[in-house]
Order: C-alpha cells, then sequence, then structure tokens
C-alpha cells in the first residue's frame, strides 16, 4: 500500500458456465452421453468483456437485475471463480463476505469456529490468538461462544461470522447482501466498522437490492445488465439511470 | 500446491476436527480404531485356517498387517473424496486452495495408522513373532503409503464432484481391488494364470514394503523399494497434475 493505484483491476473479463444441455449428474449418464456423442453443452456467460479498475479506498456499489452477474462478478473478485477469459490483478488481503457462517462446522462451539472460520480466510494460528478476545467481544456471544453453534440463532450466527471475517482489516472489503441480517444495534456496529474501515483505506465492494443503502455507502456504482458492465459512474447518477431502467422495463414487462 | 504451506494452520485444524469427530461420536471411539482390525483379523485367522486351510506362519500377523494397510488406503481415498463433496458449499464462498481437504484427510489416515500400530505390537508380543531392527523402517513404509494414497484421493476427489456416483462406483472397484492386492492372503495361494494380476498390481509393491518389516522382519529388497517408490512417485504427480486441472472447475459444479 505504498501509492495510489489500482487495487483491483480486471481486463476484458468473461465467465462461462458450461452447463450441460440434459442434466448429466452422473458417471453412468456420462458415460452412455459421451458414448451416443451426445454429450452437449450449453454455454452461459455470466460476464462478458468486463473491464474496470477499483482504487484503493474506493467504496463501489453494484446494481443490476436478478442473474445480471453481480455475486459472479464478487466471486471472481474473490478469486473463487477464475474467469474463462481475460485477468484479474488484485492486490492484498480480501475478505470475502458472500454469505455469512460460510465454512461453519454446526457441530463445533463458537469458540473453535473462530478459529476454524479465520483459519480458511488465511488467517495463521498466532494472529487468531491475539484477536480472540476482541472477535468474541464484537459478537456479543459472552458465554455462548463455549457451545456448540448449531443451538445458536441465525442471528447469532451471522453476528459471528461478521466478527470473524472483519477482525483484521482487510484490504479489500466484499459484502454480497450480507447486512440484512443481525439486529439493528448489531447493523449500526457493522456499519462502524466498515466505515472505519473505509477511513483506514480498505477498499470495499457492496451488492445490495437495496439502492437506498447503495446510495448512503458508496461513491461509485456499477450497474451490470447480462453480464455486461452497463454503466458505472457516481453512485447518485448511476442509480437514477437504473431506476428509470427498471421502472421503464417494468412496466413494459407489466410485472 | 506451495500455497498450502501458506495454510499448514489450517490443515492442522482440519486434521484435529477429523480426529475428534471420529472419536467423540462413541466414548470407546478411540479404541475402536484399534480394535476393528483385531477383530477382522481373529475372522479373516478363523476362516483361512478352518475353511480355506492353507499354512502360513503365524498368519494373523500377515493378515493384521495387510488389513491395517487396506484400511489406511481404502478409507483415506473415500474421505478425501466426500471432504472436496461435503465442503462444496465452503469452496464457492471463501478463496481456500482446495488441496487442504484431501491433504488433511490422508494425514488423519496416518495418524489413526499410528494409533493402530499399538494393538499390532501388542499382538506381535503376544504371538512371540520377532520384532527385528527392520521395524525402524516402517516411517519410511508409511511415508511411501501416504503420498501414493494422496495421489489416489487427489485423482479421485474431484470427480466425486462432478459425479454423484464415483463414490460408489469407486467403493465397489476398491473390493475388486482389494482381491487382486494380497492383503489377507499369502501370495502361494494364487493360481499360476492369475499370477500376474497381483504381480504387476501397483498397489502391492506399496503394501510388502510396509508388511515386509514387520512380518519377516527385514528391510524390503531393493527390487520392491525400487517399484514401490516408482509407483508412489507417479500416483502422486498423476494425483496433482489432474488436482490442478480439475480444481478451478469445482466451484462450477456445485
Amino acid at each position: 500500500m505504498t501509492s495510489n493505484g489500482s487495487v483491483i483491476e480486471l481486463r476484458d473479463v468473461s465467465l462461462c458456465y458450461r452447463l450441460a444441455k440434459q442434466k448429466i449428474p452422473s458417471l453412468k449418464e456420462y458415460a452412455i452421453h459421451f458414448i451416443k456423442g451426445s454429450l452437449a453443452y450449453e454455454e452461459l456467460w455470466a460476464l462478458r468483456d468486463v473491464a474496470l479498475s477499483i482504487e484503493e479506498g474506493e467504496t463501489v456499489g453494484i446494481v443490476g437485475r436478478n442473474g445480471a452477474g453481480k455475486s459472479t462478478l464478487l466471486k471472481v473478485v474473490s478469486g473463487v471463480l477464475k474467469p474463462t477469459r481475460g485477468t484479474l490483478r488484485r492486490r492484498g488481503w480480501v475478505a470475502p463476505i458472500l454469505e455469512l457462517g460460510t465454512g461453519f462446522d454446526y457441530e463445533l462451539t463458537g469458540y473453535e469456529n473462530i478459529y476454524l472460520n479465520a483459519l480458511l480466510l488465511g488467517r495463521q494460528r498466532k494472529e487468531i490468538d491475539e484477536r480472540l478476545d476482541a472477535i468474541i467481544e464484537f459478537s456479543g456471544l459472552d458465554d455462548f461462544v463455549r457451545s456448540p453453534i448449531r443451538n445458536y440463532s441465525s442471528g447469532m450466527l451471522a453476528r459471528l461470522g461478521f466478527s470473524i471475517a472483519t477482525a483484521w482489516k482487510p484490504d479489500v472489503l466484499i459484502l454480497d447482501e450480507v447486512l440484512g441480517v443481525g439486529d439493528a444495534r448489531f447493523l449500526k456496529r457493522c456499519e462502524k466498522r466498515i466505515e472505519e474501515f473505509r477511513k483506514a483505506g480498505t477498499t470495499i465492494l457492496i451488492v445490495s437490492h437495496d439502492p437506498e443503502a447503495v446510495r448512503k455507502n458508496c461513491q461509485r456504482c456499477l450497474w451490470l445488465e447480462q453480464g455486461q458492465l452497463e454503466a458505472d459512474g457516481p453512485v447518485d447518477e448511476i442509480l437514477d439511470r437504473y431506476r428509470e431502467f427498471i421502472e421503464g422495463t417494468g412496466t413494459r414487462a407489466g410485472a | 500446491m506451495i500455497e498450502l504451506l501458506r495454510y499448514r494452520d489450517l490443515v492442522r485444524a482440519l486434521v484435529v476436527r477429523d480426529l475428534k469427530v471420529r472419536y467423540r461420536r462413541s466414548t470407546i471411539g478411540f479404541l475402536w480404531t484399534m480394535l476393528q482390525p483385531l477383530m477382522t483379523m481373529l475372522v479373516l485367522t478363523m476362516v483361512f485356517s478352518a475353511v480355506f486351510r492353507f499354512d502360513a506362519p503365524n498368519y494373523p500377523v500377515y493378515a493384521l498387517a495387510g488389513i491395517m494397510f487396506w484400511n489406511f488406503f481404502n478409507q483415506s481415498v473415500i474421505t478425501s473424496m466426500n471432504s472436496l463433496r461435503s465442503n462444496a458449499q465452503l469452496l464457492i464462498k471463501i478463496p481456500v486452495p482446495k488441496a487442504v481437504f484431501p491433504v488433511a484427510t490422508v494425514l488423519a489416515g496416518v495418524i489413526n495408522l499410528l494409533f493402530a500400530m499399538v494393538p499390532l505390537f501388542v499382538i506381535l508380543l503376544v504371538t512371540g513373532h520377532p520384532i527385528r531392527p527392520a521395524v525402524l523402517f516402517l516411517p519410511v513404509a508409511i511415508l511411501l503409503a501416504a503420498l501414493f494414497t494422496l495421489g489416489a484421493g487427489l485423482l479421485l476427489a474431484p470427480m466425486a464432484v462432478f459425479f454423484y456416483d464415483t463414490i460408489e462406483m469407486i467403493g465397489v472397484l476398491m473390493t475388486l481391488l482389494m482381491y487382486m492386492t494380497p492383503v489377507f492372503y499369502p501370495m502361494d495361494i494364487v493360481p499360476e494364470k492369475y499370477l500376474w494380476v497381483v504381480r504387476f498390481n501397483p498397489i502391492r509393491s506399496v503394501l510388502e514394503v510396509f508388511r515386509d518389516p514387520i512380518y519377516f522382519g527385514k528391510i524390503p529388497p531393493l527390487t520392491h523399494l525400487t517399484v514401490a517408490v516408482s509407483v508412489t512417485a507417479v500416483a502422486l504427480i498423476v494425483g496433482v497434475v489432474a488436482f490442478r486441472r480439475s480444481s478451478d472447475r469445482i466451484a462450477f459444479y456445485v
């Protein structure tokens, strides 16, 4: 983090899901189709030639209709999906919160899950030892950390998940519709923490179906339409255009 | 694969979890790991000495060493396949090197194999089977067995994600493979015309390298050792290459 410059850079990134025309979930059926020469695939391009660069410290919202490629874009940036074509360049440690509580083992205690989850996110045991108390404190779980998390409410799971994923200041924070859970008080604390990261120079990407949340938190907004980057610019301008588009197609489609 | 070093704390945690889950299920879970091969050995000893009637000196030791090896191989491969599939949901949400799961599975298998050594040595003492210095060669033999198994696990684990019936299929193949390997029968009962099947079975050399120091009390002959090392190297290379080629696709199939 020496100079300014892009933290994330996508060069003509395309991503293709290759879906079998017939459902071929088993080796047996695969063999049958292979012998008959009837293996056919349907290509579904979830992203098409997306080119963009995000600077250090930017907070970027992503909007678009269902299936426009928002989550796929976040997965590519997180490194979970590899682009079919094009390249991704990324600097620093990424905290991807694509879903709160992924990787939890429901048989283990909250305490054990803190270790497991943080290790999955690429942390070392020693770092976790140091932050353990802070994580428990932020989650507000107190003595519950000693019981198996299968006894937790969904709000508690979300709190624990968020506390672990944000225990270290990430260089890139990726949020996919995750802030709708937990109570209002915890939501405030989450927003405060995100705000602190932002001030400290973390680059943030947010997917949300709530345009007002995007307007409040982001300066810049990306609008995806059928896998393509429809527009990229200041948040107010993009959101206004997006709303006009949605209302326009909404009435035309009669939905 | 080099990324795995950065994730070694995670691998260790997964191994610990694997062992905990295995032993927490039942209070005698830990004892069970030791008892299970012993009981299999008893059954086989009864069957083979009473029904098939062949004379292998101290057959229980021969069978037990074979069963321990096979259990390790079979369980590690099947669990590796399950490990990727059962963590598939996680793999599409968190960018983690996918090889950590099969690697942790095989390591947990090695630890279980070491636990199972305890009853083996008890049997050796009880039956008065000589324990020779050659047992010091066992760490090398276990390392070979582990790398061979890891190769097989890496090759098969992604397939279990792509096709749901792979695990059942491999389960059947494993049984076939077991009968093609002298796990519990001695080589000299194999009829002449089927000998080539056993001879060219790549797993056999890895098994014999493990069993020689225990049963014959000797370091495996260089010819056996060379074959075992080559077979292991090939299995590992094939496994790593196949895994690297397919691991980027895993997230698409979940």
